[in-house]
């Protein structure tokens, strides 16, 4: 009985579906206000994103008659679920919810399942804005998924050595008694490829290709509204905060203060700067890309960054 | 009651048997033709299902001398039938496929004339797969390969009215001939330098000594005889017609079991046979084959129109895991091929089921035609989406578990032996994964989604009984991938050892201590099993999660009355597609609109690689000797 209140405790407050909403919205404020001082706008309030999310919760929801309704309403709970079972599997710091641990290709996995989510609800919505839409999400994800595992078998290496290591847990624990991976320096261009992965994977300029509000209407969400729509947001939101929480884990570990709640608290913290630094600073001086481009840019620079940290730590650097 | 030792010669036999009742008695009668081709192919099954207890489960190898003609002081002489883990792991997807294309055939195929012919050669085609999976002798191989080729190539043509058909199967026959040519030279040369047909006492031969150059030029003919078989980029060519011309359910047989067999020699070959898979110059052949051919499968499947040629070209790409993982050469390795090969059977006969269901409800498989289908097919919508997710890999369903363990294989080969060319291997792998997932995206974009055409006003759902093989294959996706410690354990684990175990496989058909006395052993002995993480605890998690939201969100959302969809309502513009204010025309987005930056920056790959597929049966021959004389003259040299 007590095993399963715990279950519950960990899907439903921490670091489950409470905490990941809480800290994601609040990451999506920061970064909305950050934003606006950088235009020399005031900007909304922090907790504008949790007004949003409230008001689409209590909105009509409108099924377009050309939809698929199970696939259109299932897609982002799907998506949902995904990332906060993502989000149990993420050691922060030391700690960690559940004791069997994932590796780096479950999570690699999870990680496309909420972009699928997307692909899959915007193409049922019948709308010919959201085949645009989808076909340069799934084009976007083409291109960060190439540098994205080569990035984790860097890391994998340096960790495991001669053997096999994908699981989060014993990269997690390495760093615990070696000290942080990025302070390893042939991991240092794997770990700058990780944070220009960050934007794409979360959708925000100047990677929103997928969502171009000014040219295709928000491409998979324009047929949306109402809760999905709310859940959609949300579902963007949170994986700020966990493609910027798998960063800490991955490269800034080792960080054990001893209490849980701090520990949480430093990741969190980590994940605000990580925030501004990956997504507000680039949203606020880059223009959108186009597609071929951003595609480019991730076979040709980011792989490139990610591949030279392999060959380094390949030999042994 | 009954012996199970008699069983795999009674499943192979009385296929041929049913084949040749078929021919007699049901070439007027429907239902007396549909009965015996469903009791044959379900005799054949419930005979090769009964094997699973002993052999799986009690670790028996069951080895039966046709006519009872025994060795005779060490020399086989007979016929054997050999049936370890190994070969009835494969005989399982064989009996499973051919017994639900059979169901489904039924109503598939109810249009078609000459139906008498359809099941003669429906039942040829299931024997003969069956029995080359069963068999224990190269020659009776052979003759088994020319049969299913045969059959192969007349089922292609089946429907020889339809655009393509023809050429499809002379190029199949073609190039099938020129595969099958080699296996047979292959084996002349081998029984010339070793007296010997059974593989058994070929292996023991061949083992207790190095190789030499000889044997050697023996094992690339009959390598590259099946790679035809199997369709390995460059001996792919005629896969990609011949599935898209033939019956879907003959469509789904090639992918299912035909290849497969192709697969499954290659395994006894390499493993069994030439004792040959530690060596690491045979590996890196076999990985460098299979990373090829994943990548030139996807990418010629992004950029198909048609929904059977996509599939075609997706079963070449994902024979291309199953080649990488079994050369890997370790246990992972291996289980990760056979546990890969096992879901192809699924996931791609679920995928081609759907796309006869298609083929059947609208007359077409052109993706630039189809399109909405989803409100008019809903059933079949939700089997391809599972069938999509499968093959792409995403967690739960069974394509993520055994594409997990061969990335695992993959990157565990190259920190152990510290060989870059691995860890491109895996790079290869996941990339190959997300352009799967494309061209699925594509096909669920263009044909089941989106905006119907006029055309389609009408289309129907398909009869239950093409429904049911769809949703036996949906569960089986599922279940295999929630539930992979069960199938790793039970199934996969001794498959995997007794492909490793040689001694074991000859001293069952040669007599106790027959390969001691001849000095064979076995060259991988370490079979550890794989632990890492178990799935099912943070699977079921992930269902819990999803049923708890979706109830909150969707019937929470119904009872307060804030879900409105156009059911019963007024056509008004409220549920009207957004169109920016203009006036709602037909608008899909069709496949060939999709992946426009993708396409764009490959375009010289794209361009080269499609150039090549000329269609043109003299090149794809050229290809198929070249590439054999590269693997004689690679083999010669580095394989010892």
């Amino acid at each position: 009985m007590y095993d399963i209140l715990m279950i519950l405790f960990h899907v439903l407050v921490f670091p489950g579906l409470l905490f990941v909403c809480v800290i994601g919205l609040l990451l999506a404020g920061i970064d909305r206000k950050v934003l606006a001082r950088m235009q020399k706008r005031v900007g909304p309030p922090i907790v504008q994103p949790w007004y949003d999310f409230l008001k689409l919760m209590g909105k009509e929801t409108i099924v377009p008659s050309n939809a698929n309704r199970a696939v259109f309403l299932g897609a982002p709970v799907v998506g949902l679920s995904s990332l906060i079972v993502m989000m149990l599997f993420i050691p922060i710091f030391g700690y960690s919810a559940f004791s069997g641990s994932a590796d780096l290709i479950v999570i690699l996995y999870l990680l496309t399942i909420p972009a699928v989510c997307l692909i899959v609800g915007g193409s049922s919505s019948g709308s010919p804005y959201a085949g645009i839409g989808i076909s340069r999400e799934m084009v976007t994800m083409m291109a960060y998924e190439f540098p994205l595992i080569i990035a984790l078998l860097s890391v994998a290496k340096v960790v495991g050595g001669e053997t096999l290591v994908f699981s989060m847990r014993s990269i997690a624990n390495w760093q615990l008694s070696n000290g942080c991976l990025i302070a390893h320096w042939a991991l240092i261009p794997a770990a700058l490829a990780f944070l220009l992965i960050i934007p794409a994977e979360v959708g925000t300029q100047p990677f929103d290709v997928a969502e171009a509000e000014t040219e295709i209407c928000e491409g998979p969400l324009v047929e949306y509204s109402g809760a999905p729509l709310g859940v959609f947001k949300l579902n963007t939101a949170i994986k700020m905060f966990i493609m910027t929480g798998l960063f800490t884990t991955l490269f800034l570990g080792g960080i054990d203060t001893g209490m849980v709640w701090l520990n949480a608290i430093i990741y969190v913290a980590i994940s605000i700067v990580l925030t501004v630094l990956t997504m507000t600073i680039p949203h606020a001086i880059c223009a959108r890309l186009k597609i071929e481009k951003l595609f480019k840019f991730y076979w040709t620079i980011v792989a490139g960054l990610a591949l030279l940290s392999l060959i380094l730590v390949w030999f042994g650097l | 009651m009954f012996d199970y030792h008699h069983f795999p010669v009674i499943a192979v036999m009385i296929l041929f048997l049913g084949a040749f009742l078929v021919e007699i008695f049901g070439a007027k009668n429907k239902a007396v033709r549909n009965t015996i081709a469903i009791v044959v192919a379900g005799i054949s099954t419930v005979c090769i299902y009964a094997l699973i207890k002993p052999v799986f489960f009690d670790g028996e190898v069951i080895s039966y001398w046709m006519g009872n003609w025994a060795p005779v002081s060490g020399y086989a002489i007979g016929i054997g039938y050999e049936v370890d883990a190994l070969n009835l792991f494969f005989a399982l997807l064989t009996v499973t496929t051919f017994f639900l294309s059979g169901i489904y055939s039924i109503r598939y195929m109810e249009k078609d004339e000459h139906l008498g012919h359809y099941y003669t050669l429906f039942l040829m085609l299931s024997g003969g797969v069956l029995g080359l999976v069963l068999t224990g002798d190269v020659f009776n191989m052979f003759v088994m390969i020319e049969i299913m080729t045969f059959a192969a190539v007349a089922l292609t043509a089946f429907r020889n009215r339809s655009f393509g058909a023809l050429e499809g199967a002379f190029k199949y026959l073609a190039l099938g001939s020129i595969g099958s040519s080699m296996t047979l030279a292959g084996i002349a040369v081998l029984y010339m330098s070793c007296h010997t047909l059974n593989m058994a006492q070929l292996s023991s031969i061949l083992g207790s000594q190095p190789l030499n150059p000889t044997t050697v030029f023996a094992f690339a003919l009959m390598f590259a005889g099946l790679a035809v078989k199997a369709f390995i980029v460059p001996f792919h060519t005629p896969a990609a017609d011949a599935y898209m011309v033939a019956p879907t359910s003959v469509s789904m047989m090639f992918s299912g079991m035909v290849n497969k067999a192709g697969v499954y020699g290659m395994i006894r070959l390499c493993y069994t046979i030439f004792h040959a898979m530690d060596q690491s110059s045979l590996q890196i052949l076999l990985v460098a084959f299979g990373c090829v051919t994943m990548f030139v499968g996807v990418t010629m499947a992004l950029a198909q129109h048609d929904f059977k040629r996509l599939l075609a070209f997706h079963s070449i790409s994902q024979i291309g895991y199953v080649i990488t993982a079994i050369g890997l050469s370790t246990a992972v390795g291996l289980s990760a091929g056979l546990f890969h090969a096992m879901n192809h059977t699924l996931f791609k006969g679920l995928l081609f089921l759907t796309a006869g269901a298609v083929l059947k409800a609208t007359g077409t498989t052109n993706l630039d035609k189809l399109g909405g289908l989803s409100k008019k097919m809903p059933l079949t919508t939700i089997c391809f989406l599972v069938g999509a997710f499968s093959i792409s890999g995403l967690p739960p369903f069974n394509g993520f578990a055994s594409k997990w363990m061969v990335y695992q294989a993959a990157y565990a080969k190259a920190v152990t032996t510290g060989n870059f060319f691995y860890a491109v291997v895996t790079i290869v792998a996941v990339v190959v994964s997300v352009m799967t997932l494309a061209s699925f995206i594509k096909v669920t974009q263009a044909c089941f989604f989106g905006q119907c055409p006029d055309s389609l006003k009408d289309t129907k759902e398909v009869p239950f009984s093409m429904r049911l093989p769809m949703w036996i294959l949906s569960v089986a996706c599922l279940a295999s991938g929630v539930f992979y410690n069960f199938v790793y354990e039970k199934v996969l684990y001794p498959a995997m050892v007794a492909t490793l175990n040689t001694v074991k496989y000859i001293d069952s058909m040669m007599g106790a201590g027959y390969s001691a006395a001849a000095g064979v052993q076995n060259h991988l002995v370490d079979a550890p099993r794989l632990s890492v993480w178990d799935p099912i605890s943070w699977l079921l998690l992930f269902v819990i999660c999803l049923v708890a939201i979706c109830l909150v969100v969707v019937l929470g959302d119904k009872t307060r009355g804030r879900l409105s969809d156009a059911e019963g309502e007024p056509q008004d513009g409220k549920y009207a597609t957004f169109f920016g204010g203009e006036h709602a025309l037909h608008s899909h987005v069709g496949g060939s609109d999709l992946f426009w930056g993708f396409k764009k920056d490959f375009k010289g790959y794209f361009n080269v690689v499609q150039g090549a597929h000329d269609g043109n049966v003299n090149t794809y021959a050229s290809w198929v000797v070249i590439a054999t004389a590269v693997i004689a003259i690679f083999m010669v040299i580095f394989v010892k």
